[in-house]
């Protein structure tokens, strides 16, 4: 008899822990966080870290100088194309973006492509810097409009 | 207890079941209200399953023999934590173990992203629940329920196998397990990925723990397996090429590979296919390894009806996953289009393809020496079988190249190398390791033996000899490696040696604990190499006579066989499985100097006829004196304690650099935490701008439209 | 393009190989998988097979096993599905601790070695697997 109350007392535990939060109408979110990096975002996060292997990889002596400064170019010029993207994902959003945003990422687009803006860690240095003041990476500007190389987009 | 636990393992399939349903069909039409019952119903049968492991527990440490599986595996006398332990001794256990394990990850999964990565979420609660449904079904349909009753009570359990009573092995098996049912998160947010249409790395991203803690419980579950066979087996090695040990290792090559590719993918964008290839097959490998080991298909000499039937199901589900697999990346194929082409030949990433080339044909070969005998039974009619020296002559040669390749790989730079760089890199590494070959060849490691004056080729010898100054560059590269970081970091930062080292690793966490894993790799591939030296002297000794083993090195061990003690069962091991104990010492003295004394044993246990053996080990850093007591003639007499009944044979065996392999999965082990330890403050990633993120609106992207 | 190429030569070589030594250690070190009366079947159709070494799955038959007074172990072992073909064995290396001839056990044997021309089968590896004793019918559980 015990037996069955248990049984009976399991299964409707069961049943009510599932289907009572749904029948109650509550609900959990399918929708992509705020804080979470879109695409355009990791990407970007992804270049910043490439940038750092490079000057890893230079500092240890596995790249040749003009490779070093060629890619460099190119990978600084990457961060700022997902930069763009970022802010036109951002713009597309409903309501467009914040006045504040939209300075913000001009701001970082400016340094970047003066090369006064860290691409490491995104600080602003004074003009004429040639290493970033937070972090100590070196900082140049990035290549202009990049002669598309195929497939870095 | 036994009753409710049974009863939960027959509730968890419907409800399974259903957080499939519900799952599918939350992500299918976006529905939140029924996403929260597919992870409700996750967590249920996390609860469920606990209830039914409890369950058998329960059985073990209150002896109810009248279970099958109780009555298999235990009996009174048995150790409780070896009772606790019964709830993975035997393959009706097991797979429940292994569903335990399954829920426990797809709760923390379900639980830790509750907040976050919601687009993936109910296609990855649907895929869990789908695979929890699949060993719920095998569980209660397949003739493998542990809750089996015989239909009548026995007095006594059949008691376990005594080999199996050993420290190792009862956390060999939930290391294995725990590495193959972790794998089951990264392959359920794959499917998610495929299935809500964002492909780009965001699910490689989420799942870069899971995949490097599936892997390091593998690697940890193969090197316990080892060192179980080294101890317990008693024949001095510790792989065999075993189909059950091939098992564990296939998922583990695939998930090796899978660790090195997702790298180019999130650093450059490209393969994006064959990651999904291959994590489809690395968590298809971990099926057909639990159904490997755990169907005694390959190793029975001749086929049971009933293993038979676990095998269709098995098989028809591991066809399921591979066809559906294949066919969702079909359709999404347009979407893994890669981002960037290779740009040059000398570069890292085509470094890394090689290596992955390299691990999937250890893996086919291993795969193909396995499934062999059935294929050919299948095919001709009659088993042909493959041993150790199909697998020695396949994967020592790729092995060596593979091991090379982990020396070359961390010295090219990513996307292109110069020659002259790669030349300015490998000049002092490559020295080393030829000047090791050669300081080896000077000292007496040569490619041939000499046997009666005549000298013959060793090709075991020569691989060794290859082996070591293979490694020696390779563990002078990562040295070098280390070297080099920490000199630029303590030049950059101005900082002093010891705290840039250890900057340096704290800010790529990945990279440097994947170097240190490679070092584990190099080390134990020379303890391998070190057998190939093993030294076999088996020899019958009266107490007071000794015996002379010369060691590889050149010194000479002698062993004086002291006396044999007998203990027969008494009232202070009443309690205990053992029945009589023989222990026969032995003093070791090397080189003339007495060193140690050695024990090796005979053991009887109740309800076992035959007796174990428990070797005598004395390790050193560079071999291991190895004793089997082999056989006792008079054994009956030994245990009376009769004069003269003493006589026994021995195995000595001299194992050189054995050592190394166990510091090796030392190095593995660490190198592992090191890439798994939480970061606290994000530090080796560069900080992301916080306002661009803070400012930006919750934007509802429909999973269906994601990533377009 | 020579960057694709040289992968292709890359991949088609490492291809090429991996399965050159899977072929070759197939043909060199495989092993007939036999039962008994399989190797009786075998040896009558063609008689090389008895310098063969060859691996037998059979079963131990209870209470077979002598120790000869040289130190060699010989037992009989016979098909466990047809259980009239039996072959005597000699063996001169260790036995593993789980080998049996108890009557209420079921002890599978995997013997690597040669069949003799005067019908004894030579051993040079004995492994057991006693697999079928854990997971022993009610019945054989009761008359135990």
């Amino acid at each position: 008899m015990s037996l069955v109350v248990g049984a009976v007392l399991l299964v409707a535990a069961v049943i009510l822990f599932i289907l009572q939060p749904m029948l109650s109408g509550r609900r959990v979110s399918l929708l992509r966080d705020m804080d979470e990096p879109t695409e355009a975002e990791s990407r970007r996060r992804v270049t910043l870290l490439a940038l750092r292997d490079v000057e890893y990889d230079y500092a240890t002596g596995k790249l040749d100088e003009t490779d070093y400064h060629a890619m460099r170019r190119e990978l600084a010029a990457e961060a700022l194309q997902a930069l763009e993207r970022v802010e036109s994902e951002v713009a597309a959003g409903p309501g467009g973006a914040a006045p504040a945003l939209e300075e913000e990422i001009v701001r970082l687009k400016t340094g970047l492509r003066a090369g006064t803006t860290c691409a490491v860690c995104g600080t602003d240095n004074d003009a004429g810097s040639r290493f970033c003041a937070y972090c100590g990476s070196p900082l140049v500007p990035a290549a202009q409009a990049n002669p598309a190389r195929p497939g870095t987009a | 207890m036994n009753v409710l636990g049974e009863l939960a393992l027959w509730i968890a399939l419907p409800v399974a079941l259903l957080g499939a349903i519900l799952g599918f069909v939350a992500g299918h039409r976006q529905r939140g209200d029924l996403q929260l019952g597919a992870e409700r119903s996750v967590y249920a049968v996390f609860g469920l399953t606990i209830l039914a492991s409890a369950g058998i527990i329960s059985n073990f440490l209150y002896d109810r023999f009248e279970y099958t599986y109780t009555y298999s595996y235990s009996n009174r006398e048995l150790a409780t934590w070896y009772k606790i332990a019964g709830l993975w001794s035997g393959q009706r256990g097991s797979l429940l173990f292994w569903l335990l394990f399954l829920m426990l990850f797809a709760s923390i999964a379900v639980w830790t992203n509750r907040r976050k990565n919601r687009e993936f979420m109910p296609y990855v609660v649907g895929t869990l629940s789908t695979i929890a449904s699949f060993f719920l079904v095998v569980l209660l349909f397949a003739d493998v329920n542990p809750y089996l009753k015989l239909g009548f009570t026995p007095p006594n359990g059949a008691g376990l196998n005594p080999q199996l009573q050993s420290y190792w092995m009862t956390i060999h098996p939930p290391m294995l397990y725990m590495g193959f049912t972790s794998f089951t998160v990264p392959f359920a947010f794959a499917i998610a990925a495929l299935l809500s249409g964002r492909l780009d790395s965001r699910w490689i991203n989420i799942t870069r723990r899971w995949i490097l803690l599936s892997w390091f419980f593998l690697a940890i579950g193969i090197v316990l397996g080892m060192r179980w066979a080294y101890e317990e087996l008693g024949w001095g090695g510790y792989w065999f090429w075993d189909p059950v040990e091939n098992a564990s290792m296939l998922p583990w090559l695939a998930a090796t590979a899978f660790l090195h590719s997702i790298q180019i993918q999130e650093s450059r964008g490209m393969l994006k296919v064959w990651n999904m290839a291959l994590v489809l097959f690395t968590f298809t490998l971990t099926i057909f390894a639990t159904f490997l080991t755990r169907s005694g298909l390959i190793e029975s000499v001749h086929s049971f009806a009933q293993e038979l039937k676990i095998a269709y199901i098995f098989l028809a589900f591991m066809s399921f996953i591979v066809g559906s697999g294949i066919v969702l990346i079909m359709w999404r194929l347009p979407k893994l289009k890669s981002e960037n082409q290779i740009e040059s030949f000398l570069s890292r990433e085509s470094a890394f393809m090689f290596n992955n080339l390299i691990l999937l044909g250890i893996l086919f070969a291993v795969l193909w020496g396995t499934l062999f005998p059935l294929i050919s039974e299948g095919v001709t009619g009659t088993k042909i079988t493959v041993g150790p020296p199909f697998f020695n002559r396949v994967n020592i040669p790729i092995g060596l190249i593979l091991l090379a390749l982990t020396g070359i790989g961390p010295v090219i730079a990513w996307r292109r190398a110069s020659k002259q760089n790669i030349k300015k890199n490998f000049t002092l590494p490559v020295g080393i390791g030829l000047g090791v070959m050669a300081a080896l060849f000077a000292v007496g490691v040569r490619p041939f033996e000499e046997a009666e004056g005549v000298r013959v080729f060793s090709q075991s010898h020569a691989y060794a000899l290859a082996t070591f100054g293979i490694a020696s560059f390779v563990m002078s590269v990562i040295v070098i490696e280390f070297f080099k970081g920490t000199r630029a970091r303590a030049r950059i930062e101005n900082e002093p040696w010891p705290i840039a080292f250890l900057h340096l690793i704290e800010r790529n966490r990945r990279r440097w604990g994947g170097y240190v894993v490679h070092a584990g790799i190099v080390v134990m591939f020379a303890g391998w190499a070190g057998s190939s030296f093993n030294v076999n002297i088996r020899q019958t000794l009266q107490v007071g006579e000794s015996a002379v083993i010369p060691s590889p090195l050149g010194h000479d061990y002698k062993l004086t066989y002291e006396g044999m003690s007998t203990t027969a069962a008494t009232a202070a091991n009443a309690n205990s499985n053992l029945a009589f104990q023989l222990v026969a010492l032995l003093r070791v003295e090397k080189d003339g100097k007495v060193q140690d004394n050695l024990t090796t044993e005979k053991r009887g246990y109740i309800a076992q006829d035959q007796p174990t053996t428990e070797v005598g080990i004395d390790s050193s850093f560079l071999e291991d004196l190895y004793v089997i007591l082999s056989d006792v003639p008079n054994m009956r007499g030994a245990v009376q304690n009769e004069p003269g009944a003493q006589t026994a044979t021995f195995t000595f065996l001299v194992n050189p650099l054995v050592g190394w392999v166990w510091y090796g999965g030392l190095f593995i082990a660490i190198g592992g935490l090191i890439g798994l330890w939480p970061t606290l403050t994000g530090a080796g990633e560069p900080a992301r701008t916080p306002t661009v993120a803070a400012a930006r609106p919750r934007r509802p992207v429909p999973a269906g439209a994601a990533g377009d | 393009m020579p960057k694709n190429a040289r992968f292709l030569v890359g991949l088609v070589a490492v291809a090429g190989v991996v399965t050159y030594l899977i072929v070759t250690g197939l043909t060199d070190t495989m092993q007939y998988y036999l039962t008994p009366s399989e190797l009786v079947a075998k040896v009558d159709a063609d008689p090389t097979v008895h310098d063969m070494g060859v691996k037998v799955g059979a079963r131990i038959v209870p209470g077979s096993y002598v120790k000869t007074a040289a130190g060699v172990h010989t037992f009989t072992v016979e098909d466990p599905e047809k259980l009239t073909v039996t072959m005597p064995v000699e063996y001169e290396g260790d036995l593993p601790d789980t080998f049996n001839d108890q009557a209420d056990m079921i002890v599978d044997a995997v013997l690597d070695g040669h069949y003799r021309n005067d019908g004894v089968f030579v051993a040079t590896t004995v492994l057991t697997k006693c697999g079928s004793r854990y997971e022993a019918s009610p019945e054989a559980i009761k008359q135990g």
